[in-house]
């Protein structure tokens, strides 16, 4: 009452407070409702049958059940398909890792003739949609014989000029001294490429490399035409083809999802700073 | 390349035309590219250029030798078909409701997540984690929450309302409940980048604002938002690009219906190609989608461009 500034900066702290409070409440509230749909799939997988059919939602289980896991794995199918999406995300990560940086190599450290011409067609390919191709391509490999085969996935999924684009922004900020001074030292050309350029780009490499293995893991319509039998899905394409013929079962559902989701959230646990290095990467450069 | 590497190549081309140098760094150049060049040519070049010829003919699936030229027969087609009016208005109507509520939601978390909270990290986890799911993991969960019987959503519904509806099965909401889906699985992308814009913005421009006595709502619409201009522009475009593309969440969940309320364009390329293996006026839409994209891409870089200067 004395001092007439004390209510203002009692004020000030209020507000200052309160819209602290309000940024807490906002972002955990909005997180919490993210993680919603995770700890749903969980107690549903772990539920006995009949919670699982019950109009009132059980989000604890009175009993933990490992029933649906254990008809997942003993059904064993999804281990082969796991395999399969594991065989093709390698092949597809390890050929688009090798060719990529081949080319993004020659196009900023050689010269030749219609280089810049062939630069260009690469980078205005980005703005090729995915499905726009999907007809034509599918005629193509099925006139290659490729249909049915892991080759028929994986080739195309290489074809994309995100990662050339990528690397070549960053060999171009490569040091030309180092070069120079190991092409006096008579390093050949592909003794720069495998002795000191590899070695000194590893963290946009490691961030292409994932990049590409997710995304090529969470490919859906392309192996879901190419591959035909059963034995050769991936386990995107599995996993739905595995509900559809279990209706009604959802905690085999969730139990499914699951492990299915698993590798990758082993990776993402493990790496995630670099593979949010790719997406950013992939968001400064785009 | 960088003028000194032109340089000194020029002047090792000169020192070398006896041995040749320069030859050999243009077939060194070329090998270096082969491979990737011929994957490139082969299963992104060369469908793109037939695909154009495809759309051309009444194309045979089978015998792809007896297909019928029938010039624009197609394009008239797609022009007067009820059905691809109706996934166009359809996908409109996905991206109207996915696109901004993405890119506004990413930014609040994305600027949220900046201050000076408890648990950055975590947080930033949550919100990317979905993205890093398949699509089949994705929808599969969501169909657990939005089951009309023993679904999540349907229960905490039916408090509020007296008979909630059953959503996917639903003209009106199908649409929508895939939307919320949509959010969910790739906010995290629009979040990670606009959350390294705001990073990415020097620090004095809001002490410099804080001298000046400008308030939190100035400082955003004169600092924050100017500088993250270009990232917010990246982002809602590749999310138009994404959403005007969406098929794998309708393929699964409602497979175009009820009726044809979830139609949308790719959904209706899968259709008529793969359903009815009519792979000429497939292409056609095809083409019509990559029409429509490339438009905003080249719109896109104009407007960035010109912000750059």
């Amino acid at each position: 009452m004395s001092n007439r500034s004390e209510p203002s900066v009692a004020g000030r702290i209020d507000v200052g407070s309160i819209r602290t409070a309000g940024v807490y409440v906002a972002l955990y509230g909005t997180a919490f409702l993210f993680v919603v749909p995770y700890l749903w799939m969980l107690s549903t997988s772990v539920k006995p049958r009949d919670q699982l059919f019950s109009q009132v939602p059980h989000w604890i289980p009175s009993t933990i059940t490992f029933e649906w896991y254990r008809q997942v794995l003993a059904g064993s199918i999804i281990e082969t398909w796991m395999l399969n999406t594991i065989l093709i995300a390698t092949a597809t990560t390890v050929i688009v890792l090798v060719f990529d940086s081949l080319i993004a190599f020659s196009l900023t450290r050689l010269d030749w003739p219609g280089k810049n011409v062939v630069l260009t067609v690469i980078v205005a390919s980005f703005m090729v949609p995915a499905y726009v191709n999907i007809v034509p391509l599918y005629t193509l490999v099925a006139d290659l014989g490729l249909l049915s085969s892991y080759w028929g996935v994986v080739l195309p999924l290489t074809a994309g000029p995100l990662g050339v684009f990528l690397l070549v922004q960053f060999f171009r900020d490569f040091p030309d001294e180092i070069e120079e001074a190991a092409r006096l030292d008579g390093f050949s050309s592909l003794q720069i490429y495998l002795r000191i350029l590899l070695p000194l780009m590893k963290s946009p490499l490691t961030a292409l490399a994932l990049f590409t293995f997710v995304t090529t893991w969470n490919q859906f319509l392309w192996p879901l035409l190419v591959l035909q039998s059963e034995g050769s899905y991936t386990l995107a394409i599995g996993l739905v083809t595995l509900t559809s013929t279990n209706v009604f079962q959802p905690g085999l559902t969730m139990a499914a999802t699951l492990i299915a989701s698993l590798p990758l959230f082993v990776v993402f646990l493990l790496l995630q700073d670099y593979l949010i290095d790719a997406v950013q990467i992939q968001g400064t450069t785009g | 390349m960088s003028i000194a590497t032109r340089i000194t190549g020029r002047f090792q081309r000169l020192k070398g035309v006896t041995s040749g140098y320069a030859e050999r760094e243009s077939l060194e150049g070329v090998l270096f590219a082969l491979p990737y060049l011929v994957v490139f040519s082969l299963f992104l070049l060369y469908p793109l250029l037939k695909g154009l010829y495809m759309s051309f003919f009444d194309w045979n699936a089978i015998y792809p030798s007896e297909s019928e030229f029938i010039g624009f027969g197609n394009y008239a087609r797609m022009l007067s078909d009820p059905l691809f009016w109706t996934s166009v208005k359809n996908t409109v109507y996905f991206v109207v409701l996915t696109v901004p509520t993405l890119v506004v939601l990413a930014l609040f978390l994305a600027l949220g997540v900046n201050r000076n909270v408890k648990g950055k990290k975590a947080l930033r986890a949550v919100f990317f984690s979905p993205y890093i799911l398949t699509v089949s993991v994705v929808t599969l969960i969501w169909l657990e929450i939005y089951g009309a019987q023993y679904g999540l959503l349907n229960y905490y519904l039916g408090l509020i309302v007296a008979n909630p509806p059953d959503l996917l099965n639903s003209e009106l909401f199908a649409m929508p409940a895939i939307a919320l889906t949509t959010i969910w699985w790739t906010l995290g992308f629009n979040f990670v980048i606009l959350f390294s814009a705001r990073q990415s913005i020097p620090g004095r421009l809001y002490e410099a604002a804080k001298i000046d006595g400008a308030g939190s709502w100035n400082t955003l619409r004169d600092i924050t938002l100017p500088q993250m201009k270009p990232a917010l522009l990246f982002v809602t475009v590749v999310q138009f690009i994404a959403s005007f593309q969406v098929f794998g969440q309708v393929f699964i969940m409602t497979g175009g219906g009820p009726g044809n309320s979830t139609e949308t364009i790719v959904m209706y390329l899968y259709d008529i190609a793969f359903q009815s293996h009519e792979f000429g006026y497939a292409a056609t839409v095809g083409y019509f989608l990559f029409v429509v994209l490339v438009g905003v891409s080249l719109v896109n870089y104009l407007v960035i461009g010109r912000n750059d200067e």
